[in-house]
């Protein structure tokens, strides 16, 4: 998606592209759907070693990029993910270690980091609608009690929730924003599986029925966390985002061949105005789409004073061009595309959830309305 | 380019483009204007005969300062240096006033010329070339037809050889500022009985040859930026003829690579943050107060995102050039999303600002400009090559689909024309 890429950058992207290819190709995410995991056996070990969930993690506490610049390099992973719309929790295990890495406590991070970063524990980001938007029944708080805090509500979708090891929660409250590191074990948490328009990864609700919590489980200033929550919400969109990229830039491959090798009327429907003035469209709409997330990419990496503008813009855009995509491909695929046995309805599944996920599109224009000012009712 | 960046670049020229920077930075500061204020736009009427005048004697400047056709051979007059140089002299120049001819400065400098100099013959460059530099010849396109706009090749304007002369006839359209040019590339059928690409030769036609009539045409919103041409018998010297006889397209093929940008030193520059959000259409909202309204606050950041976008885009593709990844096709996807999203854009103008913004007081000086943006937008997606031009482009070269069956290409001109009069839809 980023041009000019360095030649060690290019090798990580045929590593992830290759182990993609032996471990979980397109086909055992198709086997996987409605088993209880969403990932072959060792997967997350795997990735672990080929430093999936260290490029965020500062070398001193053990990670390390490729680059020197870690988002970047970690957008080429979620792209090659998104190609071959791989499961398991990638945005939420690198948003967790990054926030471990910027805002947790030196026991934090030689009890949880060194697990995470291998894949050996699983960890996911669960967040209220103080983070992300409205979405019916979300609300998780957190009230001061003795020496910690009690954390309740509930939290839904949370992708890779379904036997997580530990759960980042940010949490509203009347002191403020909060976050907090907890095992998912822990009484009064309870995970359930959610039925959901995307089979292709599994995705939990999270309930906290009076948690308590102990100070010391605190990412942050309790009460003084917002800039946290901002920035990792920054991480998750460029990652999801990239990732819709990758399945958008592969379907539309997979579309394009079928225009070519499909022959009606005595010759390639690609060459009838009308398909191919569809597909040219199309790839507009991919082209801008790589363009824009790149840029998101870039501005978060560099920490601009306008990332939160460029992610929520590249955010927003790409999750509306990724389901116009999706929706042209269909049509482009017409009868066979409208079968369970054809891979289409995965990408257009997959596009169109991450596209609500981490705010809807219509909360990130607002969101941007609100970058510049314009004066609320 | 901010200072940062100019310093920047400053580091990474070799010591013969600093040294060029330097004696070009002297000499601007001694000859040329200093600019006030931002360059701003100007619409066909500020383009008066003084302002022409104006314009030409800082285009003279530039050729005797040896600043003139910096690109350009040197037995044409140019001083035979490469890009970075012309582009080191743009940057350096950002403070300055540089000779705007409006639609003319692409046409003469980035389209036409640039295109003869592949193809037409020593003699004539050496003897036109220079006069362009000098600021005494701005060339128009003399290439649209009222019967052959997409299907260029399809041109009907007939020039008949006459012993060393040649005799044109036929009608152009859609020529840009045709009426402040000196003259205009002028494409026309030399053969019409071979298939339509092989009959095509280009010459140059004075504005003010005899049997040349131009007219300004009056655009929909009321200004008027085009002509059309009516040529009756013009004669043209075969000297002034710019490629083989017949051998037109390829020239063709050309200008329209230099039409889409090729070459022109505001290419590549990187891409800025997302600045204010679309400051048109807020100031029509908070005139027709709906800034708190939902409904529009969604449109204004979608236009605002999309605003952003085109120039990801532009400056993605910009970087594909000089990274060599450049295929193509490519360059038709800038193109096309200011084709479809142009108008999409103005239309959104309409119905933010509503009834209240398509009228306005008489002496309301801003009350005209959502109504008139509005007509002029669609132009975005036909001037220059249509959108389904560009969707066939991409398709074609970008995408690699095959072409529609083509049922033009391989009989003669004349049967063409016949044929097209009496299409069943049978092959």
């Amino acid at each position: 998606m980023e041009l000019g890429l360095s030649s060690d950058q290019e090798l990580l992207r045929e590593t992830a592209a290759r182990f993609i290819d032996a471990t979980c190709p397109l086909p055992m995410v198709r086997e996987l759907i409605g088993s209880e995991s969403d990932l072959p056996a060792g997967y997350l070990g795997r990735a672990g070693e080929l430093g999936w969930f260290a490029l965020l993690v500062p070398e001193e506490l053990g990670g390390g990029s490729v680059s020197g610049e870690g988002l970047r390099d970690l957008a080429i992973i979620a792209e090659e993910r998104g190609r071959a719309l791989q499961p398991g929790p990638f945005v939420g295990m690198n948003v967790v270690a990054a926030a471990l890495s910027t805002a947790g406590t030196p026991e934090q991070q030689a009890r949880i980091l060194p697990c995470i970063r291998a894949g050996e524990a699983t960890a996911t980001w669960v967040f209220g609608d103080a983070v992300a938007g409205p979405v019916p029944g979300v609300s998780v708080t957190a009230t001061p009690q003795g020496e910690g805090f009690t954390i309740s509500g509930q939290a839904r979708p949370v992708p890779g929730a379904l036997g997580a090891d530990w759960l980042l929660v940010s949490t509203d409250g009347d002191n403020g924003v909060s976050q907090f590191m907890v095992d998912a074990i822990s009484p009064g948490i309870t995970v359930t599986p959610l039925e959901a328009l995307d089979v292709t990864q599994r995705y939990g609700s999270v309930s906290f029925d009076d948690v308590v919590v102990p100070v010391t489980s605190a990412i942050g200033h309790p009460g003084g966390a917002d800039r946290d929550v901002e920035v990792q919400l920054q991480l998750a969109c460029v990652l999801s985002t990239t990732e819709t990229v990758g399945a958008m830039d592969a379907l539309f491959e997979l579309t394009r061949r079928y225009a070519l090798d499909r022959t009606a009327f005595g010759r390639p429907i690609g060459s009838f105005q009308a398909v191919k003035h569809q597909l040219a469209d199309l790839s507009l709409a991919l082209e801008a789409s790589k363009a824009v997330a790149a840029a998101a990419v870039r501005a978060v990496q560099e920490d601009r004073k306008e990332a939160g503008e460029v992610v929520s813009m590249a955010k927003s855009w790409v999750a509306d061009a990724g389901i116009d995509l999706a929706q042209g491909c269909a049509q482009v695929f017409a009868g066979i595309g409208f079968t369970w046995e054809h891979d289409l309805h995965l990408f257009l599944r997959r596009i169109t959830m991450n596209g609500v996920l981490f705010g809807q599109p219509d909360w990130h224009r607002e969101r941007i309305c609100r970058a510049h000012g314009l004066s609320q009712r | 380019m901010t200072t940062d960046d100019r310093t920047r670049a400053d580091e990474t020229e070799d010591e013969a483009l600093r040294a060029y920077r330097r004696t070009a930075r002297a000499w601007l500061s001694e000859h040329m204007p200093r600019r006030d204020g931002a360059d701003q736009g100007h619409d066909v009427d500020y383009y008066t005969p003084e302002v022409m005048a104006t314009n030409r004697a800082l285009q003279r400047r530039l050729f005797e300062g040896g600043y003139a056709g910096i690109t350009w051979p040197k037995e044409h007059g140019g001083q035979g240096l490469p890009g970075a140089y012309e582009w080191a002299f743009v940057d350096e120049a950002a403070d300055f006033v540089l000779p705007d001819f409006g639609a003319l400065t692409i046409t003469t400098f980035y389209v036409c010329v640039p295109t003869m100099l592949a193809y037409a013959s020593p003699e004539f460059l050496r003897r036109f070339v220079p006069k362009v530099l000098a600021g005494d010849e701005l060339v128009c396109q003399f290439f649209s037809e009222p019967s052959s706009g997409s299907d260029l090749a399809g041109a009907r304007t007939r020039a008949t050889r006459d012993g060393e002369q040649w005799i044109l006839n036929g009608q152009k359209i859609w020529s840009t500022f045709a009426h402040l040019a000196d003259s205009g590339m002028c494409l026309a059928r030399t053969d019409w009985d071979v298939p339509k690409h092989q009959g095509l030769t280009w010459f140059l036609v004075p504005c003010l040859a005899p049997g040349v009539t131009i007219r300004p045409i009056k655009q929909i919103n009321e200004v008027a930026e085009f002509c059309e041409e009516f040529f009756d018998n013009v004669v043209v010297p075969d000297a002034d003829r710019l490629c083989e006889v017949n051998a037109g397209w390829a020239v063709t093929q050309t200008m329209f690579v230099m039409e889409r940008g090729a070459g022109r030193p505001e290419d590549g520059n990187p891409l800025e943050g997302p600045g204010p959000l679309a400051p048109d259409l807020v100031q029509l909202a908070r005139r027709a107060g709906r800034l708190d309204d939902p409904i529009v606050r969604q449109e204004l950041a979608r236009a605002h995102t999309a605003d952003f976008v085109a120039k990801a885009l532009g400056a993605r593709i910009a970087q594909m050039g000089e990274l060599g990844l450049l295929t193509p096709g490519v360059a038709s996807y800038v193109k096309l999303f200011r084709g479809t999203y142009g108008p999409r854009r103005a239309r959104l103008a309409v119905e933010i600002g509503g009834a209240g913004a398509m009228t306005w007081d008489g002496d309301d000086p801003d009350g005209p400009e959502p109504a008139l943006t509005y007509l002029r937008a669609r132009g975005a997606a036909i001037a220059g090559g249509t959108n389904e031009t560009q969707r066939n482009v991409i398709g074609e070269r970008a995408l690699g689909l095959p072409r529609e069956p083509s049922f033009d290409t391989r009989k003669p001109f004349n049967e063409v024309l016949r044929d097209a009069q009496n299409w069943t839809g049978k092959v």
